[in-house]
């Protein structure tokens, strides 16, 4: 391992540490986060408990950040746009540019700057990041030159838009929107999937890029169903725990319709919180909107991917707790741009400025739960 | 009675209809006439029939079409919306390809096209060809052999034959054939007859980039229908800017430029009226009156007061083996009638859908930002 290296590392455990304090309830700036987040969020209050608490990420083993760095590059200065992501996404965001460059300039979204805000306090406040010869510093505006890396969070038009906007030379990483699906494979319980599904749709009200919203069945029409209805209670069961925060119009409004669709074509669960939307016999798959809005389907391993193959440069994630034929399927018609089953916030690609992002396969950032 | 002599005897209903209003007095009162579709429809469409049960509504005791729950128009990519089984299909009409090329296509299964064919020439003739009986066609479409599930060639087609003189169509294999077009214009100068001029957008974009030195002028009286979006298909023009290098490029009026709201899901059309009366605006399409449109809210869908946005949502008599009553997501306002149409409607673009406020993707994004019609 080289010296490089263990400053890399070294930046890499400031991040961690910074969140560790984010996650507190007991430091002032968790306090603070809790505070400011239920509002710049929308999330409820439990929603931002369950966030800081359970999805910011603070720990990570040897492997996981030996994995980081390998995926990383290096670059003199590294420029972070954060924007139209989850309100934790920072920290990792931290971590890989801190692991690409000792420096760093941060550029936060506008409607929710809180958590790279802190976390840049945070880094100043605790030395550990200048000891490692690291800086983050909150930029309003993006000045890369030549030989800098550039990684944007945020939508294809936004990453396509500053991807124009660079000088040559500039390496841009684009980290898009996206969604998941979940896999619920012949052996599987469907009880238990349905847990294991609600705890991934409640975080975040869904609207993290590896948030399953298309829940596939193996089976028959019925076990599908079956599936629906156990979902429909593990949402509810875990709403009145952690509630849904509020909702826009526009997002009232999808709701709304993807519910009238589902009306006509299915069977539809409606919680006080959350929509579950069933087409026992698909011929074609639709998109809910987020929120807690999860779309079942019975499918086979074939038409599965049939269904799924239009949509596979979206999917970020693959949810399963089996490896049976259904997901063996879907892995190869639809590979993940994240990870199978990982927890997170990245959908990693790359590309050189000067052109049209350029999106190549990177590494698994880190298995689930870690970095 | 059978299904099939149900639906034969709501379609002549329905023609009686299209044709008495037409003439000044329809037949029977829209009311009826919808829910007595509704009715048939709930006997034999199961989505349909899924919808009335999950919303609680019994058609038996509504008295307005008001009560009538529609159908998204997802609901036609997702599940068959027919009265009848496929082997009766005369025609299937499918949605673009392209606006909604990452997902499965709609479709609109019809057992007959007798009610479709005479609803859209009734209004096409009224906003189109009122004072023409004949007139030379210039299609900037496939021919309904090349695009067989396309409802706007099979209109276009319609339009074509009941005008009659001779029609030219210009996409072959998917290429705008720019200097067949500069022909069929040449012709119409040399015989001094006014022209039908028909397309969509996108086609009249790639025909306007194209043009290059060809000449596209038309005699006096010639007139211009264009339609749809532009679904990636070429690049987006404001349709105010469209509308006026339609018209420099066929020398006609900018009210001889004429646009139409169409939409697969649906049986009946929309136009603007800049073209047949006076005093119309661009931007402003008239409902013929075997439609009913509202501006509903789209969290609640209730209708809204005239005058104030909401999402459209159509009852439409010609639909008489699909769903009657349809759900779109084009925000539009709708406004009272000044003559024989049931509404005066203004496009105000696709209802944007939610904007997901986290990172994960709306549907639109993935779509590409296209938009519906």
């Amino acid at each position: 391992m080289t010296e490089s290296d263990e400053a890399r590392r070294a930046r890499v455990h400031a991040v961690l540490g910074a969140a560790r304090r984010i996650a507190s309830a007991h430091d002032p700036l968790g306090r603070e986060a809790r505070a400011r987040l239920p509002d710049v969020t929308s999330l409820s209050r439990e929603g931002v408990e369950l966030a800081l608490t359970e999805h910011l990420e603070s720990e990570a083993d040897d492997a996981s950040i030996d994995a980081l760095l390998a995926a990383c590059g290096r670059a003199p200065r590294c420029h972070v746009v954060l924007s139209a992501n989850v309100c934790v996404a920072a920290v990792r965001a931290l971590a890989l540019a801190l692991a690409t460059s000792p420096v760093v300039l941060v550029r936060p979204s506008r409607r929710d700057p809180v958590v790279a805000e802190l976390l840049a306090r945070a880094l100043a406040e605790s030395g550990e990041l200048a000891r490692a010869a690291g800086s983050v510093t909150l930029a309003p505006a993006l000045d890369p030159a030549a030989g800098d890396e550039v990684h944007v969070y945020g939508r294809d038009e936004t990453v396509a838009a500053i991807g124009a906007s660079l000088p040559a030379g500039v390496v841009l990483r684009a980290h898009g929107a996206g969604f998941g699906v979940a896999v619920v494979g012949a052996s599987s319980s469907l009880e238990g999937a349905a847990a294991a599904l609600a705890r991934d749709v409640v975080p975040f009200d869904q609207r993290g890029c590896l948030s399953p919203r298309i829940a596939l069945v193996e089976g028959d029409p019925p076990r599908a169903l079956r599936f629906a209805a156990a979902l429909d209670g593990a949402l509810a069961a875990l709403g009145a725990r952690v509630p849904r925060g509020g909702l826009n119009e526009d997002e009232h409004a999808a709701i709304a319709a993807y519910r009238a669709t589902l009306e006509a074509v299915g069977v539809v669960h409606a919680g006080s919180g959350h929509i579950v939307g069933v087409d026992p016999s698909a011929r074609a798959l639709v998109l809910p909107p987020t929120g807690r809005v999860v779309h079942v389907v019975a499918a086979s391993p074939a038409a599965a991917s049939a269904m799924v193959a239009p949509l596979a440069r979206f999917v970020t994630t693959l949810g399963a707790d089996d490896d049976g034929s259904l997901v063996s399927a879907l892995a190869h018609a639809a590979p993940p741009r994240a990870a199978r089953g990982a927890r997170g916030d990245a959908a990693p690609a790359a590309g050189r400025a000067g052109g049209p992002p350029q999106r190549i396969a990177e590494p698994s950032l880190a298995p689930r739960g870690l970095l | 009675m059978d299904p099939v002599a149900a639906s034969e005897a709501l379609h002549a209903r329905v023609r009686a209809f299209v044709e008495g209003s037409m003439r000044g007095g329809a037949p029977e009162p829209f009311d009826a006439l919808a829910l007595d579709l509704a009715r048939f429809q709930a006997a034999h469409v199961a989505p349909f029939a899924r919808l009335l049960a999950a919303r609680g509504v019994d058609l038996d005791t509504a008295r307005s079409a008001e009560a009538i729950p529609a159908v998204p128009c997802d609901v036609l990519r997702l599940a068959r919306v027919a009265a009848h089984p496929p082997e009766l299909d005369a025609v299937v009409f499918r949605t673009s390809g392209t606006s909604r090329g990452a997902l499965a296509r709609g479709e609109h299964a019809m057992r007959t096209t007798a009610t479709y064919s005479a609803a859209a020439l009734a209004w096409g003739r009224a906003w189109l060809f009122p004072d023409r009986a004949r007139m030379q066609v210039v299609v900037l479409a496939p021919t309904v052999a090349e695009a067989p599930d396309s409802s706007l060639g099979f209109m276009l087609d319609d339009f074509a034959r009941a005008l009659g003189g001779e029609a030219t169509w210009h996409v072959v294999g998917g290429t705008l054939d720019v200097a067949g077009v500069a022909r069929a214009c040449a012709r119409a100068r040399e015989e001094g007859a006014p022209a039908l001029v028909l397309g969509t957008s996108f086609a009249f974009v790639h025909l306007l980039d194209a043009a290059g030195t060809h000449d596209f002028a038309l005699p006096e009286g010639s007139r211009v229908m264009q339609t749809g979006g532009f679904k990636g298909r070429s690049r987006v023009v404001a349709a105010d800017e469209l509308r006026r290098a339609i018209a420099a490029a066929f020398r006609v009026p900018e009210a001889s430029v004429v646009a139409e709201y169409g939409m697969t899901e649906l049986s009946s059309q929309l136009y603007e009226g800049t073209f047949a009366r006076a005093g119309e605006h661009a931007g402003v399409y008239l409902a013929p009156p075997w439609m009913r449109v509202a501006a509903v809210d789209p969290v609640t869908l209730a209708a809204r007061p005239l005058g104030e946005e909401g999402i459209a949502r159509f009852v439409d008599l010609a639909n008489v083996d699909s769903a009657v009553a349809i759900q779109t997501a084009d925000r539009v306002r709708v406004h009272p009638p000044r003559g024989v149409e049931s509404a005066r409607v203004e496009l105000l673009g696709r209802a944007p859908g939610a904007a997901p406020r986290g990172c994960s993707i709306a549907i639109d994004e993935m779509l590409g930002g296209a938009g519906a019609a």
